[in-house]
């Protein structure tokens, strides 16, 4: 069965967070996973304790932890991204992903930027 | 039926004699006899809106005869002066003032604040001449967190005169009128010291009252109370010697890397050993300047040098700290602004482990929400604002 890394939905209703997990692909979303590599938080954060022109310029921040190396170990063995989670981990930069991508795909490192640019753009 | 609202005057009869209109229509005045007859009588009722009787009680009438009497000097306040109902007469009839403003609670006394002079020359010195807070809370005797409040306000205060908003003045004045200050002159400097710029709040560990023999041959200083009541073992003979030989070595020593500070106790009992008063009191250097005094009385000039170096010190470990603590935090946290994205995402490196999440799974350091444990946020009776104050 396949391994996944996806994202299981904790907090109250119209305050969504997210554990960033590694579970088994048919179990349900928010079911114990194999292991919570990390978190991400989609509300945006203001950011605070600024001087008035850094407050002008500061843009919204959203939060993610990560545990690079388990995510590194996972990908490694084979588990895989769900959509989300492969957003974020463009973010993250794990270089895992782009040989992964590269290999499975055989695309060129000029189309990987691509692809990731194009993820980014969704975030 | 009788109407219900009946044919009587409606006049505000809250707070009758706070305006001097309001008592002539319906209230009764209480220095006249006619309205006298009409406060007892059921007819006086004020209420229109109700055809039921309310009699005057009796401590209402007091409180009328009260303000119409004795409490009538208490209107308006003498300006610069208290105006608490403390004060009372005195045999030559001038009214002397206190800064007590609760009859019932005599031993509090209200504290004097800062003048609008004191408070612009605190924000001058900080903001214009650079000084440290520290040092401007010992050249003006006002606590460290008091000066800082100040810089802050003022800051405020002006960002809002520049947006063009408007300040609360009439009422800042009348603060100012009425309560004791402050004051500041330049050239000649505060009236009075405004405060204990080194107290220290009670620690927690030193609450529990112990029995600890010791033998009188041993010195047992601050050192070694500390020690006891954080329950870790005494100090080695070579350093409480040193520590003797230059006792402000030994304070700099933990305020300028606190993370030195020994640890005792195990697991979640872990904490660090309690210092002497003498390190965690908020300038600890005037205690060294004024052994220094003690020391050398005849040395003036050389006792500042050194109590300004030590400032400098204390400031530059503290900038350092901050500094290295920042580097820090910016080490473990990546930020990443996707050009055409309108946020920017924050990834902060987290560890997840044997030693994080324990052996049931469900440890605290480890990274997400937990599974298995209820969230109680919204249980009853659950307190979600902070119930103490870290000092």
């Amino acid at each position: 069965m396949v391994v996944r890394i996806r994202l299981s939905r904790f907090g109250n209703r119209h305050q969504p967070f997210y554990n960033i997990v590694v579970a088994q692909a048919r179990s349900a979303r928010d079911s114990k996973p194999l292991e919570v590599i990390g978190t991400f938080n989609p509300i945006p954060q203001r950011p605070t304790n600024l001087s008035e022109q850094e407050a002008r310029r500061a843009k919204a921040y959203k939060e993610i932890s990560l545990d690079r190396s388990r995510a590194r170990y996972w990908l490694g063995v084979g588990a895989q991204p769900s959509d989300s989670v492969w957003k974020l981990m463009t973010l993250v930069r794990l270089p895992l992903l782009r040989r992964r991508l590269s290999i499975s795909t055989t695309v060129t490192d000029d189309d990987c930027e691509i692809i990731t640019t194009r993820l980014t753009h969704c975030c | 039926m009788a109407p219900r609202i009946q044919n009587q005057v409606v006049s505000n009869t809250l707070l009758p004699y706070l305006s001097s209109s309001s008592t002539s229509t319906c209230l009764p005045r209480l220095s006249t006899s006619s309205s006298q007859a009409l406060a007892y009588s059921p007819r006086s009722s004020c209420r229109s809106f109700s055809s039921s009787v309310a009699p005057q009680t009796r401590q209402r009438r007091e409180m009328f005869q009260w303000l119409s009497g004795p409490g009538a000097r208490f209107k308006n306040h003498v300006p610069g002066e208290t105006n608490y109902l403390t004060a009372r007469k005195t045999p030559d009839g001038k009214l002397l003032r206190t800064s007590r403003p609760f009859i019932d609670n005599q031993q509090y006394r209200s504290e004097p604040i800062l003048s609008v002079d004191l408070q612009n020359e605190i924000y001058d010195r900080v903001v214009k001449h650079k000084k440290s807070v520290r040092a401007v809370s010992v050249e003006l005797d006002v606590d460290m967190r008091r000066v800082a409040a100040v810089v802050r306000l003022m800051e405020l205060q002006k960002k809002m005169t520049d947006e063009g908003k408007s300040l609360a003045l009439p009422y800042g004045r009348a603060i100012h009128e009425m309560l004791e200050k402050t004051e500041y002159e330049h050239g000649v400097g505060a009236s009075r010291s405004h405060e204990n710029i080194n107290d220290l709040p009670s620690h927690r560990l030193t609450h529990p009252q112990i029995f600890y023999p010791v033998s009188e041959s041993r010195q047992f200083n601050r050192v070694d109370a500390g020690r006891v009541f954080s329950g870790a073992p005494a100090l080695e003979h070579e350093e409480v010697a040193r520590n003797a030989v230059d006792p402000y070595a030994a304070v700099t020593r933990v305020t300028h890397k606190p993370s030195a500070i020994e640890m005792v106790g195990k697991g979640d009992e872990e904490h660090q050993v309690l210092q002497p008063a003498d390190t965690r009191i908020p300038h600890p250097h005037l205690v060294a300047k004024e052994r220094d005094s003690l020391n050398h009385p005849e040395e003036t000039y050389a006792n500042r040098k050194v109590y300004n170096e030590r400032l400098r010190a204390e400031e530059k470990a503290q900038e350092d700290r901050r500094l290295k603590a920042e580097e820090r935090r910016a080490k473990r946290m990546l930020r990443v602004q996707p050009e055409d994205s309108r946020f920017e995402f924050r990834i902060q490196d987290v560890v997840v482990s044997r030693e994080t999440t324990g052996k049931n799974g469900r440890g605290a350091a480890a990274p997400g929400r937990r599974y298995g444990v209820p969230a109680n946020d919204r249980k009853k009776g659950e307190v979600k604002i902070p119930t103490r104050v870290v000092v």
